[in-house]
């Protein structure tokens, strides 16, 4: 076996690459978003609970107080329908774009898409709080709340399937056409109160007519709630996007780490730098051992990109579920090597 | 008027509890970053920069 292959040093430093870390001001635009969005949230219900009148054309049979559950229903519905699955279809899209690839695409559809489900799992709870006293179940087979809910389970199989160890790229392209395919259901639910006869009442604002068949404050603190949910969605985006880099970036260091391991292994047959490294590289401690201590400096599986990995702890292989996994395994230092690479 | 108040409770409560672990997951996940940045900074800093011959 050739052993005068070096590592190539792609990514020669963590500096070099940049951190995964906002810039201030980027920060600072996130802080206030996330402000922006607790005080439209907490005035949408003080105006909805306290402020705004009851339903005057129900009261018989439904009470009239249940309309104020239409200033954060529509809401949470609107931007798990639209906003974050609309936006994770579009991403997906321009990551298949040839043109457009970009893995930036990837994180921003699967933050995406984190986002929206738990939208839509908002929105089929106060729907069904909703449907209790007005139609009297929790739930019916109608066609708006069960492509709803099939769009629920369909992003939900999105999510399960990004957890599935492969490459980057791999795991992007896949994604991107579950996502597409995903995708078909929404202008489903969206017309589904018009293509069949539902329980679910029709569109009061984005109706065929564009005539808005509600207003006085009904309408401001609606509108209210539209855009104090659009700013929740916003600020949850940006911090799901930053995580989704910090987990790349961590699991590509682990990655570098478990295959310099693999070949430490293969350059010193006799085990002696891995008895020196006590065995096994104790995750980040592994870059903290003495100097002297191992045949390759642990320091440099997070310096250099490897070249295509092939062995135990390469995405697909043996052992590929430790690294995969990044968010379990980068969080404290422990387990950050798959069990492969020992 | 029940019906309301359970909806905006267990809506807010969820979309809050959503937001508590993004915070949580971002704190952990820099804490990580900047500990592995740390470490391979340390790391050059004692000459690690050389790569030596591996095996493929």
């Amino acid at each position: 076996m050739s052993t005068n292959q070096s590592v190539s040093p792609i990514r020669p430093s963590t500096e070099a690459k940049g951190p995964p870390f906002p810039s201030p001001r980027a920060r600072r635009v996130e802080r206030t978003i996330g402000i922006a969005a607790a005080v439209g949230t907490a005035c949408t219900v003080w105006l909805g609970l306290w402020v705004t009148p009851p339903d005057a054309t129900k009261g018989n049979t439904v009470p009239g107080d249940l309309v104020r559950l239409v200033y954060i229903h529509p809401g949470v519905a609107w931007v798990a329908l639209y906003l974050a699955f609309g936006l994770a279809a579009v991403s997906s899209l321009l990551y298949l774009w040839p043109r457009t690839r970009s893995l930036f695409w990837d994180r921003l559809a699967a933050a995406a898409v984190e986002v929206g489900v738990i939208f839509n799992i908002c929105t089929l709870i106060s729907g069904s709080i909703w449907g209790r006293p007005t139609w009297g179940v929790w739930w019916a087979w109608d066609a708006r709340l069960t492509s709803t809910a099939v769009l629920l389970v369909l992003f939900l199989g999105y999510m399960a399937l990004r957890r599935v160890p492969a490459e980057p790229e791999v795991r992007a392209k896949r994604s991107a056409f579950v996502a597409l395919f995903a995708s078909v259901d929404i202008p489903i639910v969206h017309f589904s109160v018009l293509w069949w006869n539902t329980l679910h009442q029709g569109a009061t604002v984005l109706n065929p007519n564009l005539s808005p068949t509600i207003h006085g404050s009904m309408a401001w603190t609606l509108l209210l709630g539209f855009v104090a949910l659009t700013l929740v969605f916003v600020w949850m985006l940006l911090v799901r996007y930053r995580i989704g880099v910090m987990e790349d970036w961590l699991g590509s260091g682990e990655m570098d780490m478990a295959l310099t391991e693999r070949r430490a292994e293969g350059v010193d047959p006799d085990g002696s730098a891995d008895r020196a490294a006590g065995g096994r590289a104790p995750g980040v401690g592994a870059s903290l051992a003495p100097p002297s201590a191992p045949a390759v400096p642990a320091g440099a599986a997070l310096l250099s990109d490897a070249p295509t990995p092939t062995g135990p702890g390469a995405p697909g292989g043996p052992g590929a579920e430790g690294v995969a996994g990044a968010e379990g395994a980068a969080g404290d230092g422990v387990g950050m090597l798959p069990e492969g690479a020992r | 008027m029940s019906y309301v108040v359970a909806g905006y409770v267990i809506v807010l409560t969820i979309l809050f509890l959503y937001g508590v672990q993004l915070v949580w997951r971002r704190r952990r996940l820099t804490r990580a970053v900047e500990r592995v940045r740390a470490a391979s900074a340390a790391t050059v800093t004692r000459g690690a920069g050389h790569h030596p011959p591996v095996d493929r």
